[in-house]
């Protein structure tokens, strides 16, 4: 951060952005992932999976252990569909594995074990109660969604007062963060993550609660249809994940599988395979899936008489393997999974069929044409300028082109400006980014809700001081 | 290798005169070149190549690498801002402490931030900024803040609100979520809540500038307040929330707009300007023309001309100059026509308009001066056939031997040529029509039909002048005639007879048909064809002589048409 000027160690940091880093810890959690990192950092340091496995009386957390194929391990989510808490129990145990996992347990540059500093009398009293709760240095940055309700913000700032020990606390919200992480107090936010996608308008480091939007459409939903697609398509596409296979041999494009599948006593669980589907899938939507960037709908006519679509299949395709060897050509059908966030009339039908077909507003472009309408008009060119992308569906090919065609053809006379982060961490970690940036400027000493202030007030403070 | 080496090379004289004193003189920067440098500095040889070392340092070296390192503190601090006083921890450099002398040093130490502890205060203390919303208390408000739209209640709620969001009216507007509080059960059906009113932007606004301004001047009447309270005081008191509101509402429409209306829109403004700068432009170049008619007449020597000599130097300047002015009009690409510029090409016509426009503006005015000595060539501008009917521009066939001329002129020329008493009867014959003896707007239009009218006027008063010697003749024959009648009758003694009105009528007009008919010889013809409209001319003629100027008009009309018709006839044949 910062870094562009050469900077000695002995210059302090707030001589060159306003930064005064107090150790802050940073913690965003979401529906697919929790991101944890000490304010002040790149990138953070820590990158949970969301998903947990319960095996009887043991719950294990994190990559390394709930993706094993055991017979009894099922997978579940403490976070609801619209991304907010719902077992608060185990979300405390899996934000305090995501914290103690990777950054306390670091001791970063600790002063009492490097040995530079040699007067280390008053450090050992210290010492002893180190382990008591796992935060006590470390005042904590929280981040929220926009919708999330009143008794979770107050549930969170009691967790971190007192089952952590925190100094000092702060709730914020994300779509706030990733404004800040682009650089921007004000910006229209654009943030695609897995279970929702939300649209809505920041002015001056505040939302404007008039113009939050949310919809479902989000990578979850890109997922399943994803399963609509290859369930249509011919042949019909075998969706086994890798754990699975026991071998494959190499296959002609578009002839059936040749795999040995491997044989369990008793196989895993439902849920456990729809999480490793569900990395097939996504490894599919990183690879393969196209957002038609635009001018028009994909089913739009374009100049020449055709449709967008006609024109996709006169270009070339690209190829996926699938876990079981089978392998094909993926041409248009490959722009038809992501179509429906743009445009509600190209969605596939849901294999579930108890789930309601979308709706038009649901659609992004939707969202954000009622999200801007809903705040002061002079906000609104500033607005379209600075339109910040963010959540890591958003890094579908051509989800930017298309945005940025769908937004401009919305409003013709305004200058339409999309700001995304090249990069595909800044992306997927924007809100972070942005919380480590809040947590370590010098003016933010003055937000944070103290120990003090939470024993004096109670947890309602969250209501009046996080808004 | 030296440049000695080098001339060898380039089989050059080894050793040139005055080169060992040149060698002395760079010797000086040279030595202090070294290895590979010096190398490439000598291959300049005499004439050193500028070359300037770069030093290029990656990586200070340390200065203090023989001490221990800094040393680092994670030292607390604390915000006086905050109430709370939360004591936060940052990594800070510990400041340097003089070595103390050996022995009860770790103790004293320790001793000292015992003591001390002084918890510094965060730098960033000063950028906690509040802003500060009016106050007042109940009887203040019932004083100066009354108002029927808002309760204390909600005034307060209002001033709460701006306070806690700093002033950010779209944030406050999207805040704002009034409820009044419930009234007293006691007082009746609690099914009456007042539907809470939804306040627009401006009406938030207006409110809170209202109050803010009564608070203002209640607290520090106008007279006292200085330059920027009293500006600020006023900016609070010329809110407008209609006027805003109606801003908004345009504002909103014009963010709504399709893609073709923001397209036409674009397109007009763009034409608007263009009619702007055009309009400036001919206002510009009417402007030069009335400064270049009004400009004094040369009074330029023009007796060196008067030789042969001097007119043949005229001729070739004038040669010159009429040269560069062709060659000028190839090059400048300004004076092509700025009309021409087709619809697709707007953007760039416009340029283009808009840089002729600036030459029109610096270029000829500037000139204009140098113009009235009769110098600095002008570019000709091709105009289109409206600009030219406007401008009445023709292009005659035929060369004018005159050269050019002012078309007044040209229509004053024929009364000019004539003698003065013919000039005095013409300028009269006008005036008798109600036309000035100049022509104020002598388009070609007017000037033809001025022209026409001269020769009209001009053969009238020869027929007038004809016709008036033919009546004397006539006249003094008549006297002759009586003259010798008298005699005979005196002769044979008869009485005088009454003399007989009608019967010399009708011989006048005979009389003077017939002189009318010997002075031209082609109006004779005419007459024949229109005898009897002729007659009855005459007769009006008459009638009109005696009544004089009462039917000027009208007679000089019938004259007008008659020689018109015989014009035409004329014409024809
Ligand atoms: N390169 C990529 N291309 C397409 N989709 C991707 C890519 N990388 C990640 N995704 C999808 O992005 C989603 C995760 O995004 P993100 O981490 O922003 O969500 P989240 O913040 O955890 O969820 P939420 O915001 O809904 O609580 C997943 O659905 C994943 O499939
Ligand atoms: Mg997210």
């Amino acid at each position: 951060m910062a870094s562009q000027q050469p900077m000695t160690s002995s210059m302090q940091p707030t001589d060159v952005y306003g930064g005064d880093e107090v150790s802050a810890i940073v913690l965003d959690p979401g529906y697919s992932s929790i991101r944890a990192g000490f304010a002040g950092e790149d990138l953070p340091k820590s990158f949970v999976n969301s998903f947990y496995g319960v095996q009887g009386e043991k719950v294990v957390f994190g990559d390394d252990f709930i993706h094993n194929p055991l017979a009894n391990l099922e997978i579940r989510n403490p976070m609801s569909k619209e991304g907010l808490v719902e077992d608060w129990d185990t979300s405390t145990r899996l934000w305090e594995y995501a914290i103690t996992s990777r950054l306390t347990t670091f001791k970063q540059a600790d002063p009492r074990t490097n040995g530079l500093n040699d007067d280390t009398k008053d450090i050992l009293v210290e010492a002893v109660d180190e382990n008591e709760k796992a935060l006590e240095e470390h005042p904590l940055l929280l981040t929220e969604t926009a919708w999330n309700s009143a008794k979770n913000r107050e549930k969170s700032i009691e967790i971190a007062m007192e089952s952590w020990g925190c100094p000092a606390f702060w709730l914020a919200r994300n779509s706030v963060l990733a404004a800040f992480g682009s650089g921007k107090a004000t910006a229209l936010i654009v943030d695609v993550g897995a279970s929702t996608a939300s649209v809505m308008c920041v002015h001056d480091g505040l939302i404007l609660k008039k113009s939050i939007q949310r919809s479902p459409l989000a990578g979850n939903w890109v997922s399943s249809q994803l399963r609509s697609l290859f369930s249509t398509v011919e042949p019909k596409v075998d969706l086994s994940p890798h754990y699975t296979i026991a071998s494959k041999t190499q296959v002609d494009a578009g002839a059936p599988s040749q795999a040995v599948y491997r044989k369990f006593d008793t196989e895993p669980s439902e849920s456990f395979r729809a999480l490793e589907e569900e990395r097939v899938l996504t490894e599919f939507k990183e690879s393969v899936v196209q957002v038609w960037g635009g001018p028009g709908k994909l089913n739009a006519t374009n100049q020449s008489g055709t449709t967008n679509a006609d024109y996709i299949r006169s270009q070339p395709g690209r190829v996926f393997e699938f876990p079981d060897g089978a392998n094909r050509m993926w041409g248009v059908e490959r722009f038809s999974a992501s179509e429906g966030l743009f445009d509600a009339s190209a969605a596939l039908p849901s294999l579930n069929s108890a789930d309601p077909p979308i709706q038009k507003s649901q659609t992004i472009p939707d969202m954000l044409r009622t999200s801007i309408n809903a705040v002061d008009v002079d906000l609104r060119p500033t607005l379209l300028q600075n339109i910040v992308v963010a959540g890591g569906s958003s890094l579908l090919n051509g989800f930017n082109d298309r945005l940025h065609n769908e937004v401009s053809a919305m409003f013709p006379g305004a200058r339409v400006k999309i700001h995304a982060p090249g990069l595909t961490a800044e992306r997927r970690f924007g809100s972070w980014i942005g919380g480590s940036i809040l947590g370590s400027l010098g003016t933010f000493h003055q937000m944070w809700i103290s120990k003090k202030e939470y024993d004096e007030f109670g947890a309602s403070i969250v209501e009046k001081r996080c808004k | 290798m030296s440049s000695h080496d080098v001339r060898d090379m380039l089989d050059l004289p080894g050793t040139a005169g005055p080169r060992p004193a040149k060698k002395q003189k760079i010797a000086a920067p040279r030595s202090t070149l070294k290895g590979l440098a010096r190398e490439v500095q000598s291959l300049g040889g005499d004439n050193p190549i500028a070359i300037v070392p770069e030093i290029s340092v990656f990586k200070k070296r340390r200065l203090a690498n023989r001490k221990p390192a800094a040393k680092w503190e994670y030292r607390p601090f604390r915000n006086s801002v905050r109430s709370d006083g939360l004591i936060l921890r940052h990594w800070r450099r510990k400041p340097e402490v003089p070595p103390a002398p050996a022995g009860e040093v770790g103790r004293e130490n320790e001793a000292d931030s015992q003591v001390e502890e002084p918890i510094d205060d965060t730098i960033f203390a000063k950028f906690n900024v509040q802003v500060q919303v009016p106050e007042y208390n109940d009887e203040q408000y019932n004083a100066y803040l009354q108002n029927e739209h808002w309760t204390k209640d909600e005034t307060d709620y209002l001033m709460g609100l701006a306070q806690e969001y700093d002033l950010r009216w779209p944030v406050i507007w999207d805040r704002y979520e009034y409820v009044s509080p419930i009234p007293d059960v006691e007082e009746g059906d609690d099914a009456i809540i007042p539907a809470p009113k939804v306040r627009s932007l401006e009406d938030l606004k207006a409110r809170y500038y209202k109050v803010a301004a009564a608070m203002m001047i209640v607290h520090k009447p106008q007279d006292r307040m200085i330059s920027s309270e009293f500006a600020l005081y006023e900016t609070m008191l010329a809110f407008n929330p209609a006027q805003e509101t109606a801003r908004k509402k345009f504002a909103e429409n014009a963010f709504q707009r399709t893609r073709e209306e923001a397209k036409e829109e674009e397109s007009l403004l763009l034409e608007l300007k263009r009619i702007l700068a055009r309009s400036e432009k001919l206002n510009e170049e009417r402007r030069e023309l009335y400064a270049r008619l009004e400009a004094p007449p040369s009074s330029g020597n023009i007796g060196i001309y008067s030789s042969s000599q001097g007119l043949q130097s005229l001729l070739q300047q004038l040669m010159t100059v009429d040269k560069s002015k062709k060659r000028r009009s190839l090059i400048g690409p300004d004076g092509a026509s700025p009309a021409s510029a087709g619809p697709n090409s707007l953007q760039q016509g416009f340029d283009r308009r808009d840089s002729s426009m600036r030459e029109s503006i610096s270029g000829p005015s500037g000139s204009a001066v140098k113009k009235g000595a009769g110098q600095g060539p002008t570019e000709r501008r091709q105009l289109t056939e409206d600009e030219e009917r406007t401008y009445g521009v023709s292009h005659p066939t035929d060369r004018i031997t005159s050269g050019p001329f002012f078309r007044y002129e040209k229509l004053s020329k024929p009364i000019s040529l004539k003698s003065t008493a013919q000039q005095a009867k013409i300028t009269n014959t006008l005036n008798e029509l109600g036309l000035p003896p100049r022509l104020i707007m002598p388009t070609v239009e007017t000037g033809t039909s001025y022209e026409v009218l001269l020769e009209s006027i001009v053969k009238m008063l020869q027929f007038r002048a004809v016709s008036e010697k033919l009546s004397g003749e006539i006249a003094v024959a008549k006297a002759h005639k009586a003259e010798r009648e008298k005699r005979e009758r005196a002769a044979r003694g008869e009485p005088e007879p009454e003399p007989e009105a009608e019967k010399t009528n009708e011989e006048e007009a005979g009389g003077e048909r017939d002189a009318a008919a010997d002075a031209d010889p082609e109006a004779q013809e005419d007459m024949d064809g229109e005898g009897d409209v002729k007659i009855e001319e005459e007769q009006e003629k008459s009638a009109a002589l005696s009544t004089r100027g009462g039917s000027a008009h009208k007679r000089s009309a019938s004259v007008l048409s008659t020689v018109s018709d015989k014009s035409t006839k004329r014409q024809k044949k």
